[in-house]
C-alpha cells in the first residue's frame, strides 16, 4: 500500500494565532506589560530625575512616579498571575497552554520587582544610592578602569598560555608509565591545587621577593604564580583529554612502528588538545576572575587590574558604585568567553571538530 | 648447524617459544609454542577469550609475553636490546575497530608513519599512500576523514595503512567482527587477494567460510593453548581434538 505524501506542517505566525485562545494571550499579553512597565518604568523615571549627581537618584526613587511604577507593577503582575495560573489547566492547546503559563510566570516576577522597588522608595534611599547609584567618582577614573581591565586581560592570557604550555608538559610525565618520572609531577601538580591560590600569591609575590632577595615586580609575580597554578589545573584537564582517547590509538601507532614519543605527538595529543578545548577554556574564565586575587600582593598605579582599581576608588570615597564597575568590567571579558566555549562545545558535539583538521 | 638454526628462530619467519600472558592473576596463554614460514596464510579460531587475540599481539609485542620468547626474522625480540620500534615497521597489524587517526585523512593516516617513521619525502610517501590506496580500491576516498568512510573502507584503509610500511607479516586481529554483515566481503576480498600475492599472514577470525579457504593452516585455539594445528581440510573435516570437533560443531 502506497503511503500518502505528507508536508511538514507549517508553524508561522496564523498557525499559532489559531491555536492561541483569548484568555491565554490576555495572561501572557498581561504578563509581558507587567514585566515591561517595572523594568522600563524604573529606568524612564530615574533618567528623568538624572542620573548624576547621586541625589537625583534619591530623588527619582522618593518621587510619586516611582511609587506608581511601583504599585502598577504589582497590580498588572499579581492580575497576570492569577489569570495565568487559573486558566492553563483548561487551555485546550499547546500553545495557550505555555502561554497561560507563560504569562503566570512573567506577572509574578514583575510582582516581586515591583515591590523591590516599593520597598527601596520607602527605605534609606540615601545611603542605598550613594553607594550603589553613585556614578560620579567611578566615572571620572574611566581611565583606570581600561587600564584595570587591559591589566586583567594581559594577567589571565599570559597565564593562560604559559599554565597551557606548563600542563601538557605536566600531564605528559603524569601520565609516564614510569613511577620516577610521573612523581615529581604528581607532587607538583597536587600541591599547586592543594595550597590556596592567594597563598601562592602571597609566597611568590611576598615571600620569594624577601627570603631570596630576588627583585620581582608583584605584577610579574602574579604572572607567575597564576602561571603555575594553572599549569596544575591544566595538567589535570590535559591528563583526562589524554587517556579519554582510545587506546587503540596509541597501539595503531606503535604497531607502524612509531616510539611512545611520536605516538604521543602525531596520534595521541593532537586529539586530546580538541577535546580539551572547551574546558581549557572553561579555565580560562576561571583565571580571569582569578587574577583579582592580585590585588591582595599590591600592585602599582599603571599595573592595577580591575579590582585593584575598584578597592582603590572605594578606598578613597567610600562609594561602593566602583565595585559594581568593577563586575562590569569582569563580564565585558568573560561573557563573551563563555559564548565562545558554548559555541566550540556545540560544534564539538556536532561532531564536526574531528572531521575538519 | 646452518646460520637460519643458529639464530633461533630454525629459519621460520616467526617463532614463539613457549609463550605466556598473565593479565593480573588471569592466566591468557599457556605455553605457546608456534612457528610461521614465509609465504604461510595461517588463520586462528577460537571461542572468545581462549587467547587468540592475545597471541596475535604477542607477536608485534603489543603485548610483552611474561614468560617464553619471540622470534622474528632472526632475531629474538623479546630481548630487552631489540629496538623493537624497528622491528614493528616489519610487520603490519590490523584491528578490530580500524583505529585510523580521526583527524587525519585517509592519505594522510598512511603518510604519517612513511613520513615519520620511514623518514621518506613528501613526494615518496604520497606517491606510496596513492598506490596502496589503489590496491584497496580506494583512491577516490584520499582525502576522506574516515568519519567520512563506512565501515568497510575504514578497513580498507587501515590495510592500505599497514601495507605501504612493506612490511614481512601482516596481522589480522578480527578485522570483520566490527563491520555491518554487507561490508565483510570487500575487506575478506582484499586479504584473500593479499594472500595469493604472497603475504605472509596470521589472521585471527571468526569468518570460518573464510578460514577454510584461504589459510594454508588452521589453529584452533581454547584455555590458552593451541589445541589443533593442520591444513584446513584436516581441521575442519575432521579434527583430532574433542573440543575443536565441540566447537566447530556450534559455529558451523
Amino acid at each position: 500500500m502506497a503511503t500518502a505524501h505528507v508536508d511538514k506542517p507549517v508553524r508561522d505566525l496564523a498557525w499559532l494565532r489559531e491555536q492561541s485562545q483569548p484568555l491565554s494571550l490576555a495572561a501572557f499579553g498581561l504578563g509581558v506589560l507587567s514585566l515591561a512597565a517595572v523594568i522600563l518604568g524604573t529606568a524612564v523615571v530615574l533618567l528623568m530625575h538624572g542620573l548624576t549627581p547621586y541625589e537625583n537618584v534619591v530623588r527619582g526613587f522618593k518621587s510619586a512616579e516611582m511609587t506608581g511604577v511601583g504599585v502598577w507593577a504589582v497590580g498588572l503582575g499579581v492580575a497576570a498571575s492569577a489569570l495565568g495560573w487559573g486558566t492553563f489547566r483548561r487551555m485546550p492547546t499547546k500553545v495557550s497552554r505555555e502561554e497561560a503559563v507563560a504569562g503566570a510566570v512573567l506577572g509574578a516576577q514583575a510582582a516581586v520587582l515591583g515591590a523591590v522597588v516599593l520597598w527601596f522608595s520607602e527605605g534609606d534611599v540615601d545611603v542605598f544610592a550613594f553607594n550603589f547609584f553613585n556614578f560620579e567618582g567611578p566615572n571620572q577614573q574611566l581611565d583606570a578602569f581600561l587600564t584595570g581591565a587591559k591589566n586583567t586581560l594581559v594577567l589571565a592570557l599570559s597565564s593562560e598560555l604559559l599554565g597551557i604550555l606548563l600542563g601538557l608538559v605536566l600531564a605528559i610525565f603524569a601520565i609516564s608509565k614510569r613511577a620516577v618520572v610521573r612523581a615529581p609531577a604528581r607532587v607538583y601538580i597536587n600541591f599547586f591545587r592543594g595550597t590556596p591560590l592567594l597563598w601562592q600569591l602571597s609566597f611568590i609575590g611576598i615571600g620569594i621577593p624577601l627570603g631570596l632577595g630576588v627583585d620581582i615586580s608583584t605584577y610579574t609575580a602574579g604572572i607567575i604564580a597564576l602561571s603555575l597554578n594553572m599549569g596544575a589545573y591544566s595538567a589535570e584537564v590535559f591528563r583526562a583529554g589524554i587517556q579519554s582517547i582510545e587506546r587503540g590509538q596509541l597501539e595503531a601507532a606503535r604497531g607502524l612502528g612509531m616510539s611512545y614519543g611520536q605516538a604521543m605527538r602525531y596520534s595521541i595529543v593532537p586529539q586530546a588538545v580538541r577535546r580539551v578545548i572547551p574546558p581549557l577554556m572553561n579555565e580560562f574564565v576561571i583565571l580571569v576572575k582569578d587574577t583579582s586575587l592580585v590585588v591582595f600582593v599590591g600592585l602599582a598605579a599603571g599595573e592595577r587590574e580591575l579590582l585593584s582599581v575598584a578597592s582603590q576608588g572605594f578606598g578613597n570615597t567610600f562609594n561602593a558604585t566602583f565595585f559594581i564597575y568593577a563586575a562590569l568590567g569582569y563580564l565585558a571579558i568573560c561573557l563573551p568567553a563563555i559564548r565562545l566555549v558554548n559555541a566550540v562545545e556545540r560544534r564539538m558535539r556536532s561532531g564536526l571538530v574531528g572531521v575538519t583538521a | 648447524m646452518t646460520a637460519a638454526e643458529r639464530d633461533g628462530a630454525g629459519g621460520h619467519l616467526v617463532r614463539l617459544d613457549g609463550v605466556h600472558k598473565w593479565f593480573g592473576d588471569l592466566h591468557v596463554l599457556k605455553g605457546i609454542d608456534l612457528e610461521l614460514d614465509r609465504g604461510q596464510v595461517v588463520t586462528v579460531i577460537g571461542p572468545s577469550g581462549s587467547g587468540k587475540s592475545t597471541l596475535l599481539r604477542c607477536v608485534n609485542l603489543l603485548e610483552e609475553p611474561t614468560e617464553g620468547k619471540v622470534y622474528f626474522d632472526g632475531r629474538e625480540i623479546t630481548d630487552v636490546r631489540t629496538d623493537l620500534n624497528e622491528v614493528r615497521t616489519h610487520i603490519g597489524i590490523v584491528f578490530q575497530a580500524f583505529n585510523l587517526f580521526p583527524h587525519k585523512t585517509a592519505i594522510g593516516n598512511i603518510m604519517l608513519s612513511l613520513q615519520k617513521v620511514l623518514k621518506l619525502g613528501e613526494e615518496e610517501a604520497r606517491e606510496r599512500a596513492v598506490a596502496e590506496l589503489e590496491h584497496v580500491g580506494l583512491a577516490h576516498k584520499a582525502d576522506s576523514y574516515p568519519a567520512q568512510l563506512s565501515g568497510g573502507q575504514q578497513q580498507r584503509v587501515a590495510i592500505a595503512r599497514a601495507l605501504a610500511m612493506r612490511p614481512k607479516l601482516m596481522l589480522f586481529d578480527e578485522v570483520t567482527s566490527a563491520l555491518d554483515p554487507e561490508l565483510v566481503k570487500e575487506v575478506l576480498d582484499t586479504m584473500k587477494r593479499l594472500a595469493d600475492e604472497g603475504m605472509t599472514m596470521l589472521i585471527v577470525t571468526h569468518e570460518m567460510g573464510f578460514a577454510r579457504e584461504v589459510g594454508d593452516r588452521v589453529i584452533f585455539m581454547d584455555d590458552g593453548k593451541i589445541q589443533e594445528d593442520g591444513p584446513p581440510a584436516q581441521v575442519f573435516s575432521n579434527p583430532a581434538n574433542p573440543r575443536c570437533k565441540d566447537f566447530l560443531a556450534h559455529v558451523l
